[in-house]
């Protein structure tokens, strides 16, 4: 680093708004010539005392991407002198404006047009300009421990000298460095190995499976030392022994980490957060979009996505465990579809929630549903629509694409296939050979190589033996995907044998699962009236297409997490609601990684070699069990997780476990593990112990929680100041891509040089020093090819924004215009202020290079993104960017893969499971525990970081614990008595912080009759006890903590330690889900 | 880039001159002025001067910049803008500002309160927007109401006549307005306003008590440029330090004036997600605001006190 004291900043920082206001009138002049005119000499003297509204001016704003929640508003920020002085939606964005301006609208024109933003993106001017933001790298004082709140600073350079090279950094013996755990170095190696190791994975045999890992030994003797378990090389390179995991990291940041970690320094473990959010949404929209691969006649991987409702323009819509109005994807953008649709459209909406949230209060119904028993109300739902016949027949015949296109429905589903039933258990699908349709038949492909197709007696060709459906009851086999197949419209309902194999259709088990009780029995588990299913299920089907079920977190964060949404996915499948508009839709972004053809930087492609990572990652979920070395017996240690991935809670504790292997190196971006996690106080246990995880890093703005627990903390940009591409979220329709740019840059930000360049310390210098100490590939001066130079944060993302220019026609006709002079011009002026370190026009025009594309940057980035306009994206009753495919109802891999706790497959369709299990899928019973704990959030929190926003804080400066008046009233509490909070896994209610600080989990109540009487529930983003809400030292000087930031009650960690498990809260081991919501607690007076 | 175009580029009169010129075309009395490239430093404050002169803001703003798709109704934000140009056409007199609140529509998220306290740089303890909620009924027949309250702008209002010093007046839009020069602090505004709509500035800021930049943390000194922006109330730049206006004052909001001159809608209005806050001419028929005052669901707070408010809700 520079002399910390040394500021980069440009010239005119230095000068008052006045002065520069001078500056800028006599740049701007000849002579003129004005005491001739009197009235024109007091109108001068007036305009010196009024200046103009400078926000208003084009060249005092940037149009970038809100990052005070995960929702990604398009913004615009608006400046006076390079300060940030407001923020309003951009209005380019549909996310806060409703039609978004025509995206070729000049920005001349729009400079004072705004879009409407929630409370928090406005308050985003506080997460920048924060007292308690970090400006140098923090290393944990020598001596103390990891907790303490003990700090020195150290340079940049310093820093990472110290974590690459390793050595005695704490006085506590040698901890490995970078240098240690980048082990493997040779790309060829790497690639080989990792050939070697799937070939291990996919060998079935036990005997061959030992054999190829003996030739494994063979073959790689010379690199035997580089393997964290020779004997186990699925594990692979000790470079997996560095694991990065992030909070809220968005692509961009992400694909540059990942070329860092899986292409670079060869680490499979780079993780996620999904599963803290909404992991079971993902998880089953993953499974439900899991691909037909014809060639095998299997399934490949589905997409981790979901689906949530074009509520725009839905007629009716239940809203399921969604905080519309307080959070969710996310209220600029949802707010006044659902306001207006109400007031102005007559659109009804019921809201599935145990709070009465601020949504629940204007909804057509509200239903408090018991929590964690969303499912049975699907249940019951489904019931009646199947009792009814009040689903869509029609659509749900469509077995195959070719069906689906000759019907001109947008997409298809698997509710016809046959499932083949063994003692009772549904399993895998039915095919074709199996009951004599088809016969392989040996051949050779056009190449000449041998293969194996199946035949029906008619001379119908597959390439592989094929599902089978019942059509007017006569077996046939069907090709799922080919477009000129045969269309095939199978029977809804089939029970029956067929050569001596048990089948039954999809539909068939949804129909038996909803038939397991009556619908005043699913009322009566779901804590509902049985009216309160009919009317639903009733009003449901009653808008055609145009009625959504729209699912959140409150649904998929429960232990059945899985299998809730996948009921309610299964109501909307029902109407046939998916890709029509009004209905279920899907996320549709431009493609930044330019992988289509013709576009400019295919970025993964550019390289000057790579070490492609392997092996099993530390959380368990990118192989099955069954498949590799570690095979042996059930239960596991610790779950494995087939259908999941970025299992959150997993990571730290996992690593404590060392199970599968330790982790010698943790680095942790914007990532509250230590806080925002359910029973996250056995994280700060594990965190806490250098034994456990050697080296822990974080990059952050601030000594946040999980910051308290590193040895060495990173200062970062916040989103104002920095590069990331947002992508879009479930319920937009339009094609988009979102990108946040630096729109301001804080004087005196430290720089660091690296490569020669040099760059403000960040994110991203970290990777790139790192990288430019070891040598690693794929970075640097020829990073991106020979004489393509990686150095420069930018130097990435700016192609990527290329890529988005461009579009995605080979032809260039997707291409946006290209930015006039006068868009040029405003570019260069609303970044007069941004320091050369953060903005050099010459620069970033080389990092494109082409004049005529770059002047197409220009233009995407003078809006803040690019985004499709409403005539592109619906296109009459369906929507343009359609799911378009295959929807598994029943999934096969599903029922195929194994829980390894209890060594039972998971059941692959919808069924009611019970909330609150444990992982051996037993329930939890907490004698004496009598309320169940809830969170939410309220829309003037973020639930880490919000804490600095003073201006909200100012509106709801405390947070407090919701009670139902009935259940106050037994236990003698009224609002605003102080009460603590324990569970049966933390009968002392508190925070342990492993510093000698116990912080005890007491807040406030607040007696309410908008809950679920037996539940309470409490906002996130209060109870720090870090982020500035406590003392630290630093180089010897106190910190003080400001008592504004330390207000209200954390109480995760009072929520379920899994009983099995041990370290970890309870989890949906299906969907992957760490579960907020099945918690018992008991709450004292104090 | 050269040294100059580094110059050129930091500074942004130039294209500011291009639009200000622009917009200066289209008033009559203000072309005459425009070759004064010293006055093109800043001819918005010019016209403003001009407008004060002259009572009249009619040239302030230009039509509105672009055309809309007319087969695609536009979000109410931008119809409401529109007709926010249309109504600067005419002389302030002619124009009756009014507010309307759909009460339906609003969802309790603050967006507005902390828009105004942004836009208007409003320090703790100073609330133009506050948005008050209540619960309402018996588990499970209960609801929760959210009340939006910013100045009711009475065409009657009780604060004015109390003021020892005339410091507060209804403008000749009809706003409420205070004159921070004039303005001594008694606060009997304060006590007379029903609705209490006016708050104090005690000179306190939201940073205070944090730690001080010290090159390892950011501190109140990293903060300061953004902390203390100047305030841009009533279309005139004021730096908020100690001993000097509105430090000292009374404030309340004034429907944002200087955004309304600037043809933008005021801050709570632009910001309000459930499109619940609606502002306009009520004198222009077309407007969407003259459409909503004249629902049977309208209503206005303690319209028994006979104080005649501009803000209209929509129950």
């Amino acid at each position: 680093m520079s002399n910390p004291t040394s500021i980069n900043q440009p010239e005119q920082c230095g000068l008052s708004r006045r002065d520069f206001l001078k500056l800028s009138a006599a740049t701007a002049g000849s002579a003129a010539v004005l005491g001739a005119i009197p009235i024109a000499q007091k109108l001068l003297a007036a305009a010196e005392h009024a200046p103009a509204y400078a926000l208003a001016d084009p060249a005092n704003q940037i149009n970038t991407v809100c990052l005070q929640c995960n929702t990604g508003c398009g913004i615009k920020v608006k400046m006076l002198d390079g300060v940030a002085a407001k923020i309003d939606g951009n209005p380019y964005s549909p996310w806060t404006l409703a039609p978004h301006l025509d995206y070729n609208l000049p920005i001349t024109q729009t400079a004072k047009v705004e879009g409407a933003l929630c409370p928090k993106g406005q308050a985003g001017l506080q997460t920048a300009y924060d007292p308690y933001r970090i400006m140098r790298v923090l290393k944990r004082k020598k001596g103390t421990k990891r907790g303490a709140g003990q700090w020195e600073t150290i340079s940049f350079e310093q820093a990472i000298e110290e974590v690459v090279n390793g050595g005695d950094l704490f006085g506590e013996g040698h901890v490995d460095g970078f240098k240690d755990v980048y082990a493997l170095r040779d790309g060829e190696v790497f690639a080989k190995m990792g050939a070697a190791v799937k070939a291990i994975w996919a060998e079935k045999d036990a005997a061959k499976k030992q054999a190829l890992v003996e030739a494994f030994k063979q073959e790689f003797a010379d690199h035997l030392e580089a393997m964290i378990d020779p004997d186990h090389p699925d594990l692979g390179p000790k470079n997996n022994q560095f694991a990065f995991v992030w909070g809220r990291m968005k692509k961009g940041r992400e694909d540059l980490v990942h070329r860092f970690m899986q292409e670079s320094f060869g680490s499979i473990n780079m993780n996620g957060h999904t599963t803290v959010c909404q992991g079971s949404l993902y998880f089953t929209g993953r499974a439900m979009s899991a691909k037909w691969n014809p060639a095998t006649g299997t399934f490949d991987s589905g997409d981790k996505f979901y689906w949530q409702g074009d509520v725009a323009h839905s007629e009716f819509v239940i809203f399921v465990g969604a905080n519309m109005f307080e959070s969710n994807y996310g209220p600029p953008l949802r707010v006044p579809q659902i306001t207006q649709g109400v007031v102005n459209r007559g659109m009804k909406y019921a809201v599935l929630d145990p709070r009465l949230s601020k949504a629940a209060a204007k909804a057509w119904r509200w239903v408090p549903v018991k929590p964690g028993e969303d499912g049975a109300f699907a249940m019951g739902m489904i019931r009646w629509i199947l009792e009814h016949e009040r689903y869509n027949a029609a659509y749900l015949a469509i077995a195959n694409k070719a069906a689906a296109d000759a019907a001109g429905e947008p997409n298809y589903s698997n509710v016809t296939w046959l499932v083949k039933i063994r003692d009772g258990v549904p399993g895998k699908l039915l095919r074709a050979s199996e009951v004599g349709l088809v016969t392989a038949v040996a051949t050779t492909d056009a190449e000449g190589k041998a293969i194996t197709v199946y035949e029906t007696a008619d001379g119908t060709r597959f390439a592989s033996d094929v599902p089978v459906v019942l059509v007017d009851g006569k077996p046939t086999p069907i090709d799922p995907v080919a477009a000129d197949a045969a269309p095939i419209r199978g029977d809804l309902f089939v029970d029956q044998t067929l050569e001596g194999i048990a089948v039954k259709s999809g539909l068939q088990l949804v129909k038996e699962s909803a038939e397991t009780h009556t619908i005043a029995e699913w009322a009566e588990i779901a804590g509902a009236r049985e009216a309160d299913i009919l009317v639903l299920a009733q009003e449901f089907t009653a808008h055609g297409r145009k009625a959504v079920a729209d699912l959140h977190r409150g649904a998929s964060q429960h232990t059945n997490g899985f299998y809730t949404i996948l009921a309610w996915y299964t109501l909307n499948l029902l109407i046939g609601n998916f890709d029509y508009v009004g209905g279920m839709v899907k996320a549709t972004t431009y493609n930044r990684m330019g992988t289509k053809k013709g576009q400019p930087f295919d970025v993964a492609k550019m390289t000057n070699g790579n070490n492609i990572a392997f092996g099993l990652d530390a959380l368990r979920t990118k192989v099955a069990y069954e498949k590799t070395t570690l095979l042996n017996g059930y239960p596991t240690k610790r779950p494995w997780f087939p259908l999941a991935t970025d299992v959150y809670q997993e990571d730290v504790p996992s690593f404590g476990d060392g199970y599968p292997y330790p982790i010698k190196i943790l680095m942790a971006y914007m990532s509250a593990l230590a806080y925002a996690l359910p029973a996250a106080h056995k994280v700060i246990e594990i965190l806490a112990d250098p034994k456990k995880i050697p080296l822990i890093i974080t990059s952050d703005i601030m000594v946040g929680e999980t910051s308290t627990y590193a040895d060495y903390i990173f200062p970062d940009l916040t989103y104002l100041e920095r590069w990331e591409l947002h992508g879009s979220h479930p319920s937009v329709a339009y094609k988009v891509e979102n990108v946040r740019q630096p729109a301001i840059s804080l004087p005196g930000w430290p720089t660091t040089k690296v490569f020669g360049e040099e760059i403000p310390v960040c994110f991203e210098a970290v990777f790139l020093t790192i990288a430019e100490k070891l040598n690693l590939p794929a970075f640097g001066p020829d990073g991106f090819g020979r004489g393509i130079p990686f150095t420069r944060p930018e130097d990435f993302y700016l192609k990527q924004v290329a890529n988005i220019a461009f579009g995605e026609k080979e032809d260039g006709s997707d291409a946006v215009p290209e930015a006039d002079d006068t868009e040029v011009t405003l570019f260069r002026q609303a970044r007069r202020f941004l320091p050369k370190t953060v903005y050099d026009y010459d620069r970033w025009r080389q990092a494109v290079g082409d004049e005529s594309l770059w002047r197409r940057v220009i233009y995407v980035l003078n809006r803040g993104g690019r985004y499709q306009s409403r005539t592109q994206a619906f296109k009459g009753a369906k929507v343009a960017n359609a799911y378009g495919r295959l929807i598994n109802l029943y999934q096969e891999k599903t029922a195929t893969s194994i829980n390894t706790i209890t060594g039972k497959p998971y059941i692959g369709y919808p069924v009611y499971v019970p909330p609150g299990l444990a992982a051996d899928g037993q329930p939890v019973r907490d004698e004496g525990y009598d309320l169940t704990l809830l969170t939410y959030k309220e829309i003037t929190m973020a639930k880490a970081r919000g804490i600095a926003d003073y201006w909200l804080l100012a509106v709801l400066p405390e947070n407090f614990i919701l009670m139902n008046a009935s259940d106050a009233a037994r236990l003698g509490l009224k609002t605003d008595d102080r009460v603590k909070i324990t569970s049966a896994s933390n009968p002392d209610g508190v925070w342990d912080l492993q510093n000698g600080t116990k912080k005890p989990m007491i807040g406030k109540v607040r007696v309410v009759e908008g809950i679920r009487p037996g539940v309470i529930s409490f906002p996130l983003g209060w109870g720090h006890y870090a982020s500035g809400a406590q003392d630290i030292t630093i180089d010897g000087q106190n910190i003080q903590g400001d008592p504004r930031r330390a207000t209200g009650i954390h109480a995760n960690a009072a929520m379920r330690v899994d009983p099995v498990i041990g370290n970890v809260t309870l989890s949906d081991l299906a969907g992957g889900s760490a579960v907020f919501y099945d918690s018992k607690v008991k709450v004292e007076k104090v | 880039m050269t040294q100059s175009e580094e110059q050129k580029e930091r500074s942004y009169s130039s294209t500011r001159r291009d639009f200000l010129r622009a917009l200066l075309g289209v008033g009559g009395a203000a072309a005459a002025l425009a070759s004064m490239d010293r006055l093109m430093a800043n001819p918005e404050a010019i016209l403003e001067a001009i407008n004060r002169a002259t009572g009249d803001q009619a040239t302030a703003v230009a039509d509105f910049p672009f055309a809309l798709d007319p087969t695609d109704p536009p979000d109410v934000l931008l119809r409401m803008q529109i007709e926010l140009h249309r109504a600067l056409q005419k002389r302030p007199e002619e124009r009756r500002w009014v507010m309307v609140i759909d009460l339906r529509k609003c969802v309790g998220c603050h967006a507005c309160t902390i828009a105004c306290v942004a836009e208007n740089r409003l320090p703790p303890g100073v609330v133009y927007r506050p948005v008050l909620e209540q619960e309402v009924g018996t588990f499970p027949n209960v609801t929760r109401t959210f009340l939006p309250k910013p100045c009711m702008q009475c065409d009657n209002p009780p604060c004015v006549p109390v003021c020892p010093v005339t410091a507060t007046y209804t403008n000749e839009e009809g706003v409420v307005v205070v004159d921070y020069d004039q303005c001594i602090g008694c606060r009997a505004c304060m006590t007379a306003c029903p609705y209490a709509s006016r708050t104090f500035d005690f000179g306190i800021q939201y940073v205070d008590n944090t730690p001080m930049g010290n090159g390892t943390l950011l501190g109140q000194s990293g903060v300061a440029p953004m902390e203390l922006l100047p305030v841009f109330e009533y279309g005139r730049s004021r730096e908020r330090v100690p001993h000097h206006s509105p430090i000292g004052n009374v404030r309340k909001c004034h429907f944002c004036l200087h955004r309304i001159k600037e043809g933008m809608l005021p801050a709570c209005t632009l910001t309000c997600i459930g499109r619940a806050t609606l502002f306009g001419d009520a004198n222009d028929p077309e407007s969407l605001v003259a459409e909503m005052i004249a629902s049977p669901n309208v209503m206005r707070l303690k319209e028994e006190l006979g104080t005649e408010p501009r803000v209209y809700y929509l129950v």
